[in-house]
């Protein structure tokens, strides 16, 4: 699929068939997008425990519910775990003279081990590992690019996907997860149930609403040959209609099927 | 607790038009209600008790908000009520999201079991 088509069609799916496999292959293919994301520090701040619902114990799948997330988990054939690593400044040093050597962190940039060693590492990644507020920021900020890439490379696959909350205390018990991770979300994997659009994209508000040009009060200005390049190439889709009648009628045949309340 | 008791109650009138009960036929209606207020008889609360227990207060705020403890307290009653009614398939499925029904329309976020089969 094309790039541009696999973002237009990401859609959070909330209704996945529950009994069509999803393929380990396409799941390994979401972690490696995951693992050639952008990150600091060449760290691997981004963590991920891959769940398969029917290899889950009910004692352990009845742990990782929640009044709010047992349908999304009964649902989903896959459910991934994320976590973003608060240990990440650890070998750090190594690393960014691994970059230099390689030239990924020029000289020309002024991308030294001298600087790496007398000014990186003490000066701002040591106490930034020392701030919590200021890991929780960058882990999130890092890990969120991560989990970006693999939901998008799900959506390639021909997959459904969700991100959601969860109740991080059962699942790190469940889970065995270490004390250094920090919950991010859960991202629920499988074939959608539903109409893989989900009814059309849903509102967004204009460019112009949050982005700007120079400083802050200065709208970007959209240009509309680029709007109708987006529509045309998957990116910009139908919105979903105001007459909502389509959509409910298919929730209500889904909850019928599923046997869920409506 | 009877049906014609628990149709004045405003929550559940309130749920009557949220899931638009009014258009279902009248046997699924009568039977929806019979099972909120066999659930309520066998909990012991009025439907408007019922959602109540599921809303807290801050001590510090006084500020409400949905209990997670209470609505899985909820979820443990519904699956003992499904036992003790016998439902099996999808009607164990299918019965006890009536009152989970019940308890969204009135602003309740809870959920539970899902018909896999």
């Amino acid at each position: 699929m094309e790039f541009k088509q696999v973002i237009g069609n990401r859609r959070t799916i909330r209704f996945f068939d529950p009994n069509r496999p999803v393929e380990p292959e396409k799941i390994q293919v979401m972690l490696e997008a995951a693992n050639r994301s952008s990150r600091a520090v060449n760290a691997d701040f981004a963590k991920a425990i891959v769940c398969y619902r029917d290899e889950l114990t009910d004692e352990v799948r009845e742990q990782l519910k929640t009044p709010t997330t047992t349908v999304q988990i009964d649902l989903a054939p896959v459910t991934i775990f994320w976590y973003g690593d608060a240990t990440f400044v650890n070998g750090a040093q190594d690393r960014l003279k691994e970059l230099v050597d390689l030239g990924a962190l020029p000289v020309t940039h002024g991308w030294t081990h001298p600087y790496v060693d007398d000014l990186v590492f003490p000066q701002v990644l040591e106490p930034l590992s020392k701030d919590q507020l200021a890991t929780t920021w960058a882990v999130s900020v890092e890990a969120g690019l991560a989990i970006a890439h693999a939901m998008l490379a799900g959506v390639d696959e021909g997959l459904g996907v969700g991100l959601h909350a969860f109740n991080a205390a059962g699942a790190k018990d469940v889970l065995k997860v270490p004390d250094h991770w920090i919950p991010m979300w859960i991202l629920l994997v499988g074939y959608p149930a539903e109409d893989a659009k989900g009814g059309g994209q849903r509102p967004r508000r204009p460019l112009s609403q949050s982005y700007y040009r120079g400083q802050y009060g200065n709208p970007w200005t959209e240009m509309p040959e680029v709007t109708e390049r987006l529509k045309r190439e998957g990116m910009i889709q139908d919105p979903m209609p105001a007459d909502a009648s389509e959509r409910m009628r298919e929730v209500k045949e889904l909850a019928e099927r599923f046997g869920l309340p409506t | 607790v009877t049906d014609p008791d628990i149709g004045s109650q405003g929550s559940v009138k309130q749920w009557v038009a949220g899931a638009g009960l009014d258009h279902d036929p009248a046997g699924t209606r009568e039977r929806k209600l019979a099972i909120l207020a066999d659930f309520c008889a066998r909990v012991g609360k009025e439907p408007d008790e019922l959602v109540a227990f599921c809303i807290l207060r801050k001590k510090a705020t006084g500020e409400r908000f949905l209990s997670v403890k209470r609505r899985e307290t909820v979820n443990g009653w519904l699956d003992e009520f499904a036992a003790e009614q016998g439902w099996t398939g999808k009607d164990a499925v299918v019965n006890p999201n009536v009152v989970r029904s019940f308890l969204i329309h009135n602003g309740v976020f809870i959920q539970g079991g899902v018909w896999r089969g």
